[in-house]
């Protein structure tokens, strides 16, 4: 019937095309945005490339000179020094919304500059951060604004900071704390990988149709545990740390539990399927010397089957370092939680050491693991 | 003495491994079950320790019915039943010692055993097995670290811990390099000597017609021969294996 054939695919292929066009419509996607919001992207990942990882201490020196607004309202510097540090402004005095010129000569060199007014009343509002240039020069266009007036005869003043890094590098309390974070996350899957490990292990041998699978009871028993392993597998890490985040209030206590429950689900099912996949003949031999049920399984399964579950064990301990991070950002604490909380207040920097640090940790869990696993074969 | 009466066993597919096999095997024999492969010997051997439950028929060792032992009898029975596998199936990541050990499972404390705590006796008794078979010095290497022989003799010294009375010998050296076939075989002609009924299948020959007390040969799940090994004349030899078969000696050592 080659009518009903062509029909048939034509059919299937514009059913294919109608949801590849609601899933385009759906997701909104519009490539170009891509490249057109690029400037955007770039500031980010600029940020996140630059991670705020050591700091160094800051030699602070202060230059400053009166600047009367309006002209007139009090007395204006009567002589600018002529040499050592000094600014220079175009005007001595200035109205209100009057734009001009300042200047600073020798002052530290390569060091990053804030000028700044202080007000008649004490208070200071920072104008501008810039850069002085290798001979300690900058320069700079400020606007005399109405609320740096002169207030009952006293002016304000323009006061410039130079800020020099001296010392040694020292690691930066982002690092710190990005490093705090991390402990808590590499511990918090250590933990639950432990803990999931001591419930799944014996709990996998019911799962498995070698040991389980006899009679009635036995097939009761086996697709007992397969199910509950399997409809606890079903729950995603993320579903299982919010309801444990509102049970419990958010930390790292209800990320790690909900981390445990995954994992006991996961390991379950591998170590399941280990022990099936057991050479039978030392069990039938241990059978047949008439040793007790038990005994069978400690002397004839056990042995068999320790490699492939530390070989499961460390690679879950990986997934779980990365899945915490996840976990984080729901409020599970650690490493992700900080991330999450870097985000939230624009810290870029911050957030790019964050990054930098789950990339080094995971590789190298990943590396670890797999080295491992290999020497275990 | 063993009494094998009316014995069947059909598999859940369907496979009729066995059909009403009886024969009799009086104690401090070396019978030797021949035929081709899938004629039902491992099936036989299996049924007689229960191994593979068997559908109809009965075993009587000793005036006991084996097939109508419930659980803790028939761990009680198999005790005092050895079995040596063609496969050998020893656990390759224990060692040799815990391999050899575990012969011993129905007999020690459940709960020391359990952790892996064994008397010094039992120790002694595995070395003594191991010295039987020629292998102390390997009794703390891992046992896939031993060759195929070797791995067999750990295997038949593990049926030795069970102190047992007879022994069930599947194939035990099909799996082995012809030439090594009399070594192990001489061991359980040994154990033979000693008393202990052995319940042995074999593939080549020449090696019934040197070891077998009595043969019983199997085809397609039916007893078709019954004797001596000198009674297997070249008729009785097609019989068995079919009209395409041609002896093969086991290299003549």
């Amino acid at each position: 019937m080659p009518t009903a054939r062509i029909l048939r695919n034509t059919l299937i292929t514009a059913l294919v095309i109608a949801a590849f066009a609601v899933s385009y419509r759906v997701t909104e996607a519009d490539f170009p945005r891509l490249f057109l919001d690029l400037p955007k992207g770039k500031e980010l990942l600029t940020a996140f490339l630059t991670p705020d990882v050591f700091t160094r201490e800051v030699e602070t020196r202060t230059v400053s000179l009166v600047f009367p607004i309006p002209c007139g309202s009090a007395p204006t510097e009567e002589s600018l020094p002529s040499e050592g540090p000094r600014l220079v402004p175009s005007v001595l005095c200035a109205e209100p919304l009057e734009k001009f010129t300042l200047e600073g000569y020798d002052l530290q060199p390569n060091s990053e500059v804030v000028i700044r007014w202080r007000l008649p009343d004490g208070r200071t509002m920072t104008a501008i951060r810039t850069q002085t240039d290798a001979n300690g020069y900058f320069t700079y266009e400020v606007q005399a604004r109405p609320i740096q007036s002169t207030v009952d005869g006293v002016a304000s003043r323009l006061e410039v900071d130079t800020l020099t890094p001296v010392g040694e590098l020292k690691p930066s309390q982002a690092l710190k704390d990005v490093l705090d974070n991390m402990f808590v996350t590499i511990f918090m899957a250590l933990l639950s990988t432990t803990l999931a490990t001591v419930i799944a292990a014996p709990l996998s041998f019911f799962a498995a149709s070698n040991i389980t699978r006899k009679g009635c009871l036995g097939t009761t028993v086996y697709y007992l545990f397969r199910s509950f392993f399997n409809l606890m597998r079903s729950y995603d890490p993320l579903v299982m740390a919010t309801v444990f985040g509102f049970w419990l209030s958010f930390g790292p206590f209800p990320g790690f539990l909900a981390l445990t429950v995954v994992t006991i689900a996961s390991l379950g099912k591998l170590f399941s399927e280990a022990v099936e996949n057991i050479d039978p003949g030392p069990v039938e031999a241990l059978q047949a010397t008439g040793a007790p049920p038990l005994h069978t399984v400690r002397y004839g399964v056990v042995p068999q089957v320790v490699p492939d579950f530390i070989s499961y064990i460390i690679y879950h301990w990986d997934i779980n370092v990365r899945i915490s991070t996840i976990i984080g950002f729901v409020g599970g604490g650690g490493i992700g939680y900080y991330l999450n909380l870097s985000i939230n207040d624009f810290k870029w920097h911050q957030a790019g050491t964050a990054i930098w640090a789950i990339v080094i940790v995971v590789w190298a869990m990943d590396f670890l693991s797999s080295d491992i696993r290999k020497r275990l074969t | 003495m063993l009494k094998i009466q009316n014995l069947s066993k059909t598999y859940p597919n369907g496979t009729q491994a066995l059909k009403n096999v009886s024969f009799d095997v009086q104690d401090g024999e070396f019978l030797v079950v021949i035929g081709l492969s899938g004629s039902g010997k491992s099936t036989l051997l299996r049924c007689i320790n229960r191994l593979i439950e068997p559908t109809e028929g009965k075993i009587i060792w000793d005036n006991v019915d084996i097939t109508a032992a419930p659980p803790a009898e028939l761990r009680h029975i198999r005790r005092k039943i050895g079995m040596v596998f063609q496969q050998f199936n020893l656990v390759k990541r224990s060692s040799v010692m815990t391999n050899v050990l575990s012969g011993r499972l129905g007999y020690v404390n459940p709960w020391t055993s359990l952790l892996g705590i064994w008397s010094q006796e039992d120790r002694q008794r595995a070395i003594q097995a191991l010295d039987r078979v020629g292998i102390a010095d390997k009794a703390h290497s891992r046992a896939d670290a031993l060759s195929g022989g070797q791995q067999q003799r750990v295997g038949i010294a593990r049926a030795l811990m069970q102190d047992p009375k007879l022994i069930l010998a599947d194939e035990p050296v099909a799996s082995l390099d012809p030439v090594l076939s009399h070594s192990i075989l001489q061991y359980l002609e040994q154990l033979n000597k000693e008393g202990i009924t052995v319940i042995c299948s074999l593939h080549f020959l020449d090696l019934v017609h040197r070891y077998a007390t009595r043969v019983v040969a199997l085809k397609d799940g039916v007893k078709v021969f019954e004797g001596s090994a000198k009674e297997i004349d070249r008729a009785k030899f097609k019989e068995i294996y079919g009209e395409e078969a041609q002896e093969v000696r086991a290299a003549s050592l």
